[in-house]
């Protein structure tokens, strides 16, 4: 059994000495080695328990792999993997068995050891096996640099012998929980475990393998902890070389700086200290040629005075003294001989100016101001209508505390108020600025600071905001079965890129949240949309710019029965009025007395007429009027650009129904061209039906109450027509739309 | 009730027919025209009955009038039947032409010696109907009316008498008020006596002043330039009049054409718009 304790402690190392009597001179070297190789051991037993440790689950109850072993395997995973390499794999489960039984002994305490062997002693041979194994380790040892597989192979055998010995005691069913152990359910009745609560063994063993399994968890939760934590400490490694490296750098940048600037102010001061001593020099030299000067001129005199005291003739004497020699020498007497130094030996006093490398100096470990952040220019979909995302950069790998971004709207006027320039600070580098109008242009601008100082402003980059959801114009819907053609009208002044129009087909069971179809990249502000027939949609449109797309507009709902137009109030005669209802039109009087009513440049002039707008696609429409049996009117269709001036159905570019009263009867004309066929009708309709069929080139006129079919032109329709009504005599006219075309029209 | 297909030609994808029979209301053999348009195939069809005017048989309406392609489109049996009685030896059957052979005026008549043969109102209501019914794929419930000149006159009657059995009715220039013209004076005195009051059960626009209050679209076309027209024979204008006073929709559409030399080119302009007319009805 002590060879497990051999090597899980190496304080029990001093036993080879011992037993290796005789061999003191290679003992040290060996003991070296051999504690290199029972580390690299049970590191290999453990590590094959490790990998192990699903397959053997009733090994691992005894497994104590705690959590510093783990540590220490995973630091030295290199060397692991290479004795791994050499494992043969017909082993690996012995090997994992050992090292579980390895483990159960490393975990408990020395001091239990004791007790532990007394357990042991329990197992037959297993004392003498033990014996057998440690002389076979010894031999090991003395040959320590041979391969470890032999010794392996035998620590592998001693724990065959181990699960031999266990499975001797398998006759017991029963578990005790009292003392952890199976017995034989006889115990329970009369052997020590009498009063032991205990279980029977599946469900004690299910239950334990449950919590096995728990702790397998917690450790495999350990396991990916630590991976994670080591990954961690990999990356702050590398993290740490780069920042030391960066300071390096710097330091060496700033010191060499400093180094020079020193240099710089040494040769500086040099050469001032040289040229004061120079003129120092210069100063004194003059003075001293001027001393000799003096004394030549001194001599010159006293050999002249000593010359003329010799002098014998007295005449001559007096002459000379007076004439050339007292002139002179009274003159040079005269001048006061200076006696003062010009300059003083010493050198003057000069401040040296320390500031700029001090201040090199302190920048060595302050960080420099950034550079100026390059901001990015607008990404799509990013902005509503009052917000924008702006994001921006940095080229270098500057240390920035916080940015200042400025931003003020873009306006061509360069008025005298100047748009107020807003300025954030930012941590990051982005930011969305709110409160903003919508489809408008906004100028972004970036500095970055930090402790050092703040970096020059980025180039301005020019964002704009998303467009204000369109308004729909809900009285220039048109419709009919197949199609819609709506308008609509931007909110903003700048001009938008695009439209899109969303449609949510309405069902009974749901209320058209969802998009069904959507039109993108409208240039205009109208679109005709194809549609199904007798179906309800629900419709909005959203703007688009560079910024991104405004929110929906309104939705207007469209049912694609029938079909639907409005009346065309620019092209309506003024003496025609359109009531509140927008379909019903009326005259009241066919002159105005007064004679000034305002004509607009589409509207009629001479019949009293108005023009709706029909929708321009093809197939049929079908519309209804409601006339008074006493009124006089003209119905059909006209192409828009029919002659204001004229009557319905007098030119070739409106087809018309007239109602005429005579004396005698009811009058119907069908007019195009001013032509009409002879026709009576015998009851006067009510409720008019008009069928336009571009398809079957027919415009057909029906009493809609009788479903009685009047007249038909047949007429190919070069362009898209549009409804027309004119009132004859003062009356009105109720038009109906949005009518399914009533079967009895098909022929 | 035999009937002896006398021909048989194949016709816009349908079959142009003539068929002979023994009629029991005109103690005669008589020859209808019938077209079978190609759904009669398939299924049951309405029938439009079309009624000659003077002088006319059932090959004038078959052979000029060109309904063929209108009918086919529209799926209705078309039936011409002759205009009179043949062949019953009648003094006085052949003498003139808008009286007795090709003048049978639609009637029953009530006067020797015509009393026994002519009569093809009843013909035209009831025997033709139900043999026609019993030979071919018709749907009973689904007949309309509708004749030229005399034939006109036969239609405005049957559809005037019959509320509810045609569920429309046309008529080209038909003689609208024959109580009151040359042509019917002649023919319903002849036909039917000198009480002037037992002529009014055969004249459209008396018949119109009683007509119920049942739906009855009528459409009539008239030539402008019509020789009988302006001779007072059909007089469309009384009939207007009454159906305006009885509020029976008529739509009387006076066309720029003759139709008295060759009346059946004013017919084939015209026939698609009362094959049209007829069909809305009969196939609604």
């Amino acid at each position: 059994f002590y060879h497990m304790d051999l090597y899980g402690s190496k304080e029990r190392f001093d036993i080879f000495p011992k037993e290796l009597t005789g061999q003191e001179d290679r003992s040290l070297g060996d003991t070296r080695k051999e504690s290199a190789l029972s580390s690299e051991k049970f590191q290999r037993s453990q590590e094959a328990g490790y990998d192990l440790e699903k397959e053997v689950a009733e090994l691992a109850k005894m497994y104590g792999l705690d959590e510093d072993r783990e540590k220490e395997l995973e630091l030295l995973g290199g060397h692991l993997e290479m004795v791994e390499s050499r494992w043969p794999p017909a082993r690996t489960e012995k090997a994992g068995s050992q090292g579980s039984i390895y483990n159960a002994s490393k975990s408990s305490s020395p001091m239990k050891d004791q007790s532990q062997s007394t357990k042991q002693q329990g197992l037959p041979g297993e004392a003498s096996q033990d014996e057998e194994e440690n002389k076979a380790r010894a031999e090991d040892k003395a040959e320590s640099h041979i391969g470890s597989g032999e010794g392996l192979s035998s620590s592998g055998m001693s724990d065959e012998w181990n699960s031999q010995a266990v499975s001797e005691e398998e006759a017991a069913d029963v578990f005790c929980s009292t003392c952890k152990m199976p017995i034989r359910a006889f115990d329970k009745l009369f052997g020590e475990h009498k009063d032991h609560e205990v279980a029977q063994l599946p469900s004690a063993v299910e239950s334990e393998k449950e919590e096995i399994h728990k702790n397998m968890c917690k450790l495999e939760e350990q396991i990916a902890q630590v991976e994670n934590f080591a990954s961690h400490l990999e990356e702050i490694f590398i993290t740490v070389e780069e920042n030391f490296g960066r300071q390096e750098q710097n330091f060496e940048v700033h010191y060499n700086d400093a180094v020079q600037v020193l240099a710089q102010k040494y040769e500086e001061q040099l050469e001032a200290l040289g040229e004061e001593k120079r003129q120092k020099l210069e100063a004194l030299y003059g003075q001293l040629v001027s001393c000799g000067e003096h004394l030549d001129t001194c001599k010159e005199l006293t050999d002249t005075t000593q010359e003329l005291y010799l002098e014998n003739d007295k005449a001559n004497f007096m002459k000379v003294k007076s004439f050339n020699w007292q002139g002179p020498l009274e003159e040079f007497l005269k001048k006061e001989v200076d006696l003062e130094l010009s300059t003083l030996p010493d050198f003057e006093e000069r401040v040296i100016d320390f500031s700029e490398v001090e201040q090199l100096m302190n920048s060595i470990n302050t960080i420099p101001a950034p550079c100026a952040p390059v901001i990015n220019p607008q990404a799509p979909n990013t902005a509503t209508g009052t917000s924008l995302r702006v994001c921006w950069g940095l080229f270098s790998d500057d240390t920035v505390e916080c940015y200042q971004l400025c931003y003020k709207p873009v306006s061509n006027e360069r008025s005298s108020d100047e748009q107020a320039e807003h300025t954030l600070k930012v941590k990051e580098t982005y930011c969305t600025i709110t409160n903003l109008l919508p489809n408008t242009q906004y100028e972004f601008w970036v500095s970055a600071l930090n402790a050092s100082g703040i970096s020059p402003p980025s180039e301005r980059t020019v964002y704009v905001t998303a467009p204000s959801p369109p308004t729909i114009k809900n009285k220039k819907i048109r419709s009919c079965e197949n199609a819609a053609l709506v308008c609509w009208e931007s909110r903003d002044m700048n001009p938008v890129d695009s439209y899109t129009v969303e449609l949510s087909k309405l069902t009974d069971e749901e209320n058209g949240d969802t998009i069904t179809e959507s039109i993108v990249g409208i240039p205009n502000c109208e679109v005709l949309i194809h549609l199904q027939p007798t179906q309800s949609y629900r419709i909005c449109i959203r703007a688009l710019n560079l910024g991104g797309s405004s929110e929906r507009s309104e939705p207007v709902l469209i049912h694609t029965t029938g079909t639907y137009f409005c009346l065309n109030e620019d092209t309506a005669h003024p003496l025609l009025a359109i009531l509140d209802d927008g379909f019903t039109i009326a005259c009241d009087e066919l002159e105005n007395p007064e004679c000034d009513l305002p004509v607009y440049d589409n509207s009629f002039t001479r019949c009293i007429g108005i023009l709706g707008s029909l929708i321009p696609f093809p197939g049929k429409h079908y519309w209804e009027v409601e006339v008074e049996e006493d009124t006089e009117y003209r119905i059909g269709v006209a192409f828009e650009n029919t002659p204001r001036h004229g009557y319905l159905g007098a030119n070739n570019s409106s087809w018309c129904m007239r109602h005429i009263i005579t004396p005698s009867r009811h009058k119907y004309e069908f007019l195009h061209s001013g032509m009409t066929p002879d026709i009576r009708i015998t009851i006067p309709p009510r409720r008019i039906g008009i069928l336009l069929d571009y398809e079957n080139c027919r415009l057909s006129f029906f009493n809609a109450d009788i479903a009685q079919h009047l007249y038909a032109f047949n007429s190919h329709f070069q362009h898209y027509v549009h409804p027309c009504f004119a009132l004859e005599t003062p009356g009105i006219l109720r038009i109906h739309t949005g009518i399914a075309i009533p079967p009895w029209t098909a022929l | 009730m035999a009937l002896k297909q006398v021909s048989s030609n194949k016709c816009f994808e349908g079959f142009q027919k003539v068929f002979e029979h023994d009629s029991a209301e005109l103690k005669c053999k008589m020859k209808f025209g019938i077209y079978l348009p190609p759904k009669a195939e398939t299924g049951k069809c309405p029938v439009l009955y079309w009624l000659s005017g003077l002088t006319c048989t059932e090959q004038n309406f078959i052979t000029k009038a060109g309904f063929h392609q209108a009918a086919a489109e529209h799926g209705l049996i078309v039936v011409a039947p002759d205009t009179s009685p043949r062949g019953c030896n009648i003094e006085g059957e052949d003498e003139s032409w808008d009286f007795g052979t090709g003048a049978g005026f639609y009637v029953d008549a009530t006067e020797d010696p015509w009393k026994t043969n002519y009569r093809m109102y009843s013909y035209i209501k009831d025997e033709l109907p139900k043999l026609i019914n019993a030979n071919f794929p018709t749907d009973p419930e689904r007949m309309s009316i509708f004749g030229h000149s005399m034939g006109g006159h036969g239609a405005l009657i049957l559809a005037l008498k019959n509320p509810g059995k045609y569920k429309s009715v046309s008529a080209f220039a038909p003689i609208c008020n024959p109580i009151q013209c040359e042509w019917g004076k002649k023919a319903l005195g002849g036909y039917l006596g000198s009480d002037v009051s037992k002529w009014e059960a055969y004249d459209a626009t008396q018949l119109v002043k009683s007509y119920p209050n049942s739906h009855l679209d009528i459409l009539i076309d008239q030539g402008k330039d019509d020789q009988f027209l302006s001779a007072g024979q059909l007089l469309p204008d009384n009939f207007i009049a009454a159906c305006t006073e009885q509020k029976i929709p008529v739509v009387f559409r006076l066309q720029q054409a003759s139709c008295f030399c060759s009346p059946y080119f004013f017919i084939a302009t015209f026939i698609n718009d009362h094959i049209k007319h007829h069909a809305k009805y009969l196939n609604a």
